[in-house]
């Protein structure tokens, strides 16, 4: 009865608001489907994710929500635990992680103010955790009070928090939240750069392609270990291009950042494409087997797949023998100070 | 503040759009007024602006159903914003907004005075149909702080077919306040009234 009566409510807000939003229909009809089932379950989350054997480690928990792990801090991006998104993109898979997992947050990255990457309702599930969140200018308009303090950070400013240095690198994507608000709200989009302990980690959230800004971004911080890259959503393509990177586009970027690592990010959790589900990783896969892309390069983790990318027993100087001979820039000139 | 200009089809239909939008931003400059500068330095004002699509997206108006004597009306209700103060939007930002009021700030907790033109098929003259009305409304958070549900609470003063009166009323939101109900009542012995409403607010 209940299952019944959310449906019967679903399909009128969904057809009440559809025409105003231009919503396009696949994606209203995609989501009543998915409303009808249950989200895929993750058969096996981490209960303790934080890793004492690890100096870098990144948990895939869904669409761009990924938990990264460098040596005693942990951050959580773009956290998004609910079975929805705007009240209708509905959530495929179950998050990888539960929100009760976490450990204490070092701090929250926010690279933009779409509902699929800011999520109220989960930031009030993680606010005891968190330590602080970290958003692009002009958008904390959209994140009200909670018990953590939240930070605006301009386009290559770098907030500091006790050595861990968190600096806002320009992406190209929309800053809006209900698009009538796209005529002002035209800066809160970002990427983010961590770096502690001598270990960078490039965040990319949502972007599409525009190779000048990766290559600043490299020149800004040579040495990236590790970069999150969204691969979708592909389709419908000449829509999509324009604000979300395919898997193609995506490891040119991983290329143009000179990162040793690529994680995809931002596909196969929500209903927000034709994509079907599958076919972005599997686009991936074949784009790095065309582009010979190095062994080990790329990390396609499951949903709640958490990676060890530096595990602690290992010193930065004794690296797996493999470091610069597969990173995809060519051989490592020795580490400088950060930044 | 710059406003964004749009093509319209005739000379006379923009016209009359550039009045409007030209007053609101009027209006909207006036009410945010001393608001660009927050309390912290780090904090960025969003620049709110009306805009050709924000006009156009007020003239979207709300059916309603105005029960009274035994027999039910069709009605039709627009909803203006002159002036509202958001106590649940963060606090190193302005809570202050003037007709222009985005979705969150509104729902997140907030008073606004609100004014209503109301058609409503009372039979008669089409001068004799309308209710205006002005009044007080509160906004507080249920789910999502307020984007997924929110309530409201309220009070108005209106005037029609030439006497006034009060009524109150209460509301649910969801969809980010872009769909709602409200039930309104007026208890004045002239015009003893509920009106249903189907709030449909973009913006």
């Amino acid at each position: 009865m209940a299952r019944a009566t959310t449906v019967v409510l679903s399909a009128l807000l969904l057809g009440a608001s559809a025409p105003a939003c231009s919503y396009p229909t696949h994606l209203v009809a995609g989501s009543l489907t998915a409303l009808v089932s249950e989200p895929a379950p993750v058969p096996r989350k981490a209960a303790h994710p934080y890793r004492a054997d690890a100096r870098l480690a990144v948990l895939w928990v869904g669409h761009a929500t990924a938990l990264i792990q460098i040596d005693d801090r942990v951050i959580l991006t773009d956290p998004v635990f609910t079975s929805t998104v705007g009240l209708l993109s509905k959530r495929l898979v179950a998050p990888g992680l539960d929100p009760e997992a976490l450990p204490p947050l070092s701090a929250v990255l926010i690279s933009h103010m779409h509902f699929d990457h800011l999520s109220l309702g989960s930031l009030e599930r993680i606010e005891a955790k968190t330590r602080v969140a970290l958003v692009p200018r002009g958008g904390l308009v959209y994140v009200p009070d909670f018990a953590f303090d939240t930070v605006e950070v301009a386009p290559w400013q770098t907030w500091e928090d006790r050595g861990m240095r968190m600096t806002a690198v320009p992406v190209e994507h929309t800053g809006d939240r209900y698009r009538i608000d796209g005529a002002w709200m035209t800066t809160s989009r970002t990427a983010w750069v961590v770096q502690y302990h001598g270990i960078t980690v490039y965040f990319g959230g949502d972007t599409a392609y525009e190779r000048d800004l990766f290559v600043r971004a490299r020149a800004r911080f040579p040495r990236i270990d590790v970069a999150l890259l969204p691969i979708a959503p592909i389709h419908p393509r000449p829509q999509k291009r324009l604000h979300h990177t395919d898997p193609g586009e995506a490891v040119q970027a991983f290329l143009d950042l000179g990162a040793r690592w690529m994680i995809p990010i931002h596909y196969d959790t929500f209903v927000n494409s034709t994509d079907a589900f599958g076919e972005p990783a599997r686009v991936l896969r074949r784009v790095i087997a065309e582009r010979r892309l190095p062994r080990g390069s790329a990390h396609i983790l499951e949903h709640g797949e958490q990676r060890v990318l530096i595990p602690r027993v290992t010193t930065r100087s004794s690296r797996p023998q493999d470091d610069s001979a597969t990173r995809p820039g060519g051989p490592r000139s020795p580490r400088g100070p950060a930044d | 503040m710059r406003c964004v200009r749009h093509p319209v089809p005739s000379r006379r239909r923009r016209s009359l759009l550039l009045r409007v939008a030209g007053i609101t931003a009027l209006l909207a400059c006036a009410g945010r007024a001393g608001a660009d500068v927050g309390p912290d330095a780090g904090a960025t004002e969003p620049a709110v602006h009306p805009t050709l699509l924000w006009t156009m997206a007020q003239a979207v108006p709300s059916p309603e159903w105005l029960f009274r004597g035994g027999a039910v009306h069709f009605g039709a209700r627009w909803q203006v914003t002159p002036l509202l103060y958001s106590f649940g939007i963060n606090r190193k930002l302005s809570p202050w907004r003037s007709f222009v009021a985005e979705p969150l700030v509104r729902h997140v907790g907030s008073i606004e005075l609100f004014g209503a033109p109301e058609y409503l098929a009372l039979g008669g003259s089409f001068a004799k149909s309308w209710l205006f009305r002005g009044g007080l409304r509160a906004y507080f958070p249920l789910l999502h702080r307020g984007e997924y549900l929110s309530c409201s609470i309220g009070g108005s003063a209106f005037h029609v077919r030439d006497r006034g009166g009060s009524a109150y009323e209460g509301g649910l939101y969801t969809l980010f306040g872009f769909l709602g109900a409200q039930v309104t009542y007026s208890p004045a012995a002239h015009f003893r009234a509920t009106t249903l409403s189907l709030s449909l607010r973009i913006f």
